[in-house]
């Protein structure tokens, strides 16, 4: 009874917190405090974003037990790693490594988790990309011999995945960020891109909040422009070339998606929606140029962070994005950033993403209120 | 009389629900409520609409009849100071409104300015919340 009522005051303490969804780990955590904790299972919470164990620990100044909530990586990524809801049961003892939260709430991101009992390590999660393949195979094409961006019916399957990069900024510059896009040093915040006074204060404004406010994470605002093809669990193009509008699904942004219209329309009539339609990914029209798809993108709202690490962006944004299939298993992208409203001239980036083969787009759901 | 109750009991848990609209890009956009007066307990109600056209901030201080257009508005980021003024004018003459705040709570989509303002005739502090 006595545990019913501890993981029901976790799960409510939990459900309380400000809400977050495989957020940036230093945005809810210190990785200048780490922590062992020793301690019996209560719970294990296989649930998105996060999955979670509590974990009844002795407390040092007393003779009771304190309950711990040690937080995971996503039920995607554990499965991913092999792992499933039963590896670790109520009642194991077990050995956690982490680092604590920046509220001082009794939560632990957990590094390394080990079964007492055999010593194992279980839990843990690598994303590193699969090694490329020897040798480049060609773009495949449909019959007028345009590339194919998606899958094939009947013939091969999967999704862009495991971006070059997933930070953004300005083409040929080096800063040092973690994945996330928080700068290992915040002096070099001027160099990300060409921002305006104000948009450049605000950057460092969310980069000295370790990013915690990301909408993306915080409300489950779709991750609208270049971030799309940053985040993890990837995109997937699907060409409805009947209509001439290509669908960009967003495997890390809640499952929605997005419209590229190739019918040769124009940026005309009520581009930017409304407060009933906020477009959080602009309205998008392209053509194709050789083997690239050029994509002019505008008429964006203002309530989402369009890069991981929070550069700052206004309504007056316009998107040039390139996409070109250079080899079968490669998409190269190219932005080209044209915001007056929060930069001082118009700046690009680029990067390139890998197709991962027989596989099915992840279906990763943010929930709000659930850290 | 039953029936407005019901009305004003809906409309108020719409307004409720109403999701926070984040407001991620110039922190000066928006629309902003609150109260300025000579005291706490003598104020009046203050509505500034405020936007961004990546040079200059503009907008208006009480939209409808009596409007007051914004004039010299600015954010220093530095400390994130903001300035505005406004002409108005009524029997006794023209009015020149001045305000000097500072944003509270940048991160958040409801976050605040708070300063003092005075005019030619009266002077005071004001508090304003974006919407």
């Amino acid at each position: 009874m006595k545990f019913i009522a501890i993981s029901t005051l976790a799960l409510l303490l939990l459900a309380g917190a400000p809400a977050a969804a495989h957020h940036a780990i230093s945005a809810k955590f210190d990785d200048k405090k780490p922590m062992t904790l020793s301690g019996v299972v209560t719970l294990v919470d296989w649930r998105n974003p996060h999955a979670h164990i509590f974990v009844n620990v002795k407390d040092p100044k007393g003779t009771g037990v304190l309950n711990w909530a040690v937080e995971l990586e996503s039920p995607i990524d554990l499965q991913e790693g092999g792992w499933n809801r039963d590896i670790v049961k109520p009642g194991d003892s077990v050995t956690v490594k982490g680092i604590v939260a920046r509220d001082g709430s009794r939560q632990v991101w957990g590094e390394s988790v080990v079964l007492s009992a055999t010593g194992r390590r279980v839990l843990n999660v690598t994303t590193t990309p699969p090694p490329p393949p020897l040798q480049a195979r060609p773009v495949p094409r449909w019959p007028d011999k345009q590339p194919r961006l998606g899958p094939i019916t009947g013939g091969a399957q999967g999704y862009w995945g495991y971006p070059s990069s997933t930070v953004m900024m300005e083409a040929n510059t080096n800063i040092k960020m973690d994945p996330w896009g928080l700068l290992a040093n915040i002096a070099d915040a001027p160099k990300v891109a060409p921002m305006q006074p104000w948009a450049l204060a605000l950057y460092r404004n969310r980069q000295s909040r370790f990013l915690q406010d990301d909408p993306t994470y915080l409300n489950c605002k779709p991750p609208g422009g270049p971030r799309q093809f940053q985040l993890r669990y990837g995109v997937q193009f699907v060409e409805d070339r009947e209509r001439q509008r290509i669908f960009v699904l967003i495997g890390g942004g809640n499952s929605n998606y997005r419209i590229i219209y190739t019918d040769g329309r124009t940026h005309a009539g009520q581009v930017g929606g409304d407060d009933d339609n906020p477009l959080y990914y602009g309205r998008a029209v392209a053509k194709w140029e050789g083997d690239t798809l050029a994509v002019d993108t505008r008429g964006f709202n203002e309530d989402f962070w369009f890069t991981n690490g929070g550069l700052p962006h206004t309504e007056q944004l316009k998107l040039l994005e390139r996409f070109t299939r250079t080899d079968f298993d490669t998409l190269k992208y190219e932005v080209t950033i044209d915001d007056p409203g929060a930069y001082t001239r118009s700046w690009s980036s680029g990067w390139t993403l890998r197709w991962i083969a027989n596989e099915e787009l992840p279906r990763h759901l943010c929930q709000e209120n659930r850290p | 009389m039953r029936r407005q109750i019901a009305l004003f009991l809906f409309i108020a848990a719409c307004l409720l629900v109403a999701p926070a609209r984040a407001q991620e890009g110039h922190p000066l956009k928006g629309s902003w409520i609150g109260t300025w007066g000579p005291s706490k307990v003598h104020s009046n109600d203050l509505l500034v609409i405020m936007s961004w056209d990546g040079k200059a901030v503009s907008g208006t201080i009480n939209p409808g009849t009596d409007d007051i257009p914004l004039k010299n508005a600015t954010l220093n980021p530095e400390g994130w100071v903001v300035h505005f003024e406004g002409e108005a004018k009524d029997k006794a003459g023209p009015i020149n409104y001045v305000f000097d705040g500072k944003i509270e709570g940048l991160a958040f989509h409801n976050r605040s300015i708070s300063g003092t303002w005075k005019s030619n005739r009266e002077s005071g502090q004001f508090k304003i919340q974006r919407q």
